[in-house]
């Protein structure tokens, strides 16, 4: 079976610093894999290699079997992978569902003007992460943080995404939120979206994932079921700070 | 598109009061509301582009200047006939622009707007000392072939002009591209990270913006009949293109045009008492004063008192 997201000897350097060290994991379709380790791991780095955002230095990224690691960033969230980032980034003037739309236009100016919004289509995938019919027409400004994330991920899965980068879903969420935001993964993992999951909260990520990755100065330190990483003499030195 | 029949209703009594102004009001005021239209029409040019996307340009006279010379030269040097002078001086707009401008929709924020400028600037010396004999250099060229006679004239050509500019805008806002565009003025990489090239949507603004410019700049310079370089590629010129959009409203159609009649009418009226250049103070401080207290326009203000006043009756 070909993996849904390959990478291999991924290498990324700043000048001197080396952010992402031949960094190689795949992803099987359907798989939920946490991707862990204490801040400046490199974590984000690899998020922004996946998505064409920066330029990897070698290696190279596939989806799906096929190389994407050169192409722009619109064109990888065409072939089915999107992010979400720490901070959401709404378009806070415009209403939930007109967020939504952005997500769902096709790239191209024509199709903007002819196709109309297909408003029934934005409204399910919106009531789908758990909006209220009240909150389709509020402006992005007026939501709280775990709206925001919700509508971050709305949007990102309109695009198509088949696999999803979600980084740090929980970041500045209340308990209830984060109960909210669990559910609505573990319905997406149980529709086949393939995902690979930053975050600190390590209590939350453990339900939602089927084996983690543990990286640090970007070089992978240990991989397996939650339990062994955490487990692992390595994880654990390198997220309390004491030499191993 | 959603559109509603008090869409319709609006924009049919608003064209019926523009056409009904000639009966109601002196010659004068309706050569104020001439320069109130193609005020407005460069609003809503700029609009497209800086109001929605965010990248303010200060050097849309560059654009108009294209448009107007470009026609003027066609007319008055070669003998075109201004009916193909001024679709060709449209094109000639958008593809000059599109040469020296697109490169700099690269740059972001204020750099934008200072290289948009500095091309005004650099507009404003060529046109005096490359080919003085086709664009009159520093003087200008006067004695262009004029559209209308009369004030009545003026005013239907202007106001059908800037109607059918003011609708075809509407309309196109109002698809998802509105929409997008919006999108990019909120926040542009989010836009990127939602799938879309957001290169193609900047030069899709820029094109419509440029279109309106050399459009408008074309009429312009065939209502007036002459053109000099210091009228055209001004500062003045740039700041009251964008006072007027922002005191009505940005990322509307209405609002540009309000703010183009307010300024004008303002301007107007105020030429009494201030003859001079102070009554750009006054320019600046009701611009100050409105986006200091209502950021969003003198539309967004009739809307909310609008809904205000509903709200109480109902």
């Amino acid at each position: 079976m070909t993996a849904a997201l390959e990478v291999t000897n991924l290498v990324k350097t700043f000048g001197g610093l080396t952010a992402t060290n031949d960094l190689s994991f795949a992803l099987e379709p359907g798989e939920s894999v946490g991707l862990i380790g204490p801040n400046g791991a490199g974590k984000t780095t690899v998020f922004s290699q996946i998505m064409g955002e920066l330029r990897q230095t070698s290696g190279s990224i596939k989806l799906f079997g096929t190389d994407i690691g050169l192409l722009s960033m619109p064109e990888r969230i065409r072939r089915g992978v999107s992010r979400t980032y720490q901070v959401p980034r709404p378009f806070a003037d415009l209403s939930v569902l007109e967020n939504i739309r952005v997500g769902f236009m096709p790239n191209s100016v024509w199709g903007m003007v002819v196709g109309r919004p297909n408003v029934e289509q934005e409204r399910d995938l919106a009531l789908e992460v758990g909006f209220n019919e009240a909150d389709l027409e509020k402006p992005a400004s007026d939501l709280s943080m775990g709206d925001l994330r919700k509508l971050e991920l709305a949007r990102t899965l309109a695009t198509g995404a088949k696999v999803l980068l979600l980084d740090e879903v929980f970041a500045g969420l209340t308990v209830g939120e984060i109960t909210q935001i669990s559910a609505l993964i573990q319905k997406l993992r149980s529709q086949g979206i393939t995902m690979l999951m930053v975050s600190h909260d390590l209590p939350a990520l453990d339900p939602l994932v089927d084996r983690v990755i543990a990286i640090e100065r970007g070089s992978m330190i240990a991989k397996g079921s939650f339990a062994e990483v955490i487990a692992n003499e390595e994880v654990r030195a390198s997220y309390l700070g004491v030499s191993a | 598109m959603g559109l509603r029949w008090y869409h319709f209703a609006a924009w049919g009594a608003f064209i019926l009061g523009l056409m009904a102004l000639p009966e109601l009001v002196s010659k004068g005021t309706l050569r104020t509301i001439i320069f109130a239209n193609y005020l407005a029409i460069f609003a809503i040019s700029w609009d497209l582009l800086s109001g929605r996307t965010g990248y303010i340009s200060f050097g849309h006279p560059f654009l108009i200047g294209i448009g107007a010379y470009t026609s003027a030269i066609l007319t008055k040097r070669f003998g075109f006939d201004v009916e193909l002078a001024i679709p060709i001086a449209v094109v000639v707009t958008m593809l000059g622009g599109l040469v020296v401008l697109l490169p700099a929709l690269r740059i972001k924020g204020s750099y934008f707007a200072l290289v948009t400028l500095a091309f005004m600037e650099l507009m404003y010396q060529l046109v005096q000392v490359i080919r003085p004999d086709l664009t009159g250099g520093t003087r200008g060229m006067s004695g262009i072939q004029t559209l209308t006679r009369g004030a009545v004239n003026g005013f239907y050509l202007s106001s059908v002009l800037m109607v059918i500019v003011a609708i075809a805008a509407w309309l196109l806002m109002r698809t998802r591209l509105g929409t997008a565009l919006t999108a990019v003025g909120l926040n542009e990489s989010a836009v990127e990270g939602s799938g879309l090239s957001t290169t193609k949507l900047k030069m899709v603004a820029f094109l419509a913006s440029a279109f309106v410019a050399g459009l408008g700049g074309a009429f312009y310079v065939h209502y007036l009949g002459s053109i000099a370089p210091r009228a055209l590629f001004d500062i003045n010129f740039v700041f009251t293109i964008i006072v007027a959009v922002l005191i009505g409203g940005a990322s509307t159609i209405i609002g540009p045009i309000i703010g183009a009649f307010f300024l004008t009418f303002l301007l107007e009226y105020l030429r009494p008492w201030l003859p001079g250049a102070e009554r750009y103070f006054i320019y600046g401080g009701i611009a100050l004063l409105l986006y200091m207290y209502q950021p969003k326009g003198i539309y967004y203000m009739l809307q909310s008192g609008w809904a205000r006043l509903k709200g109480s009756t109902s």
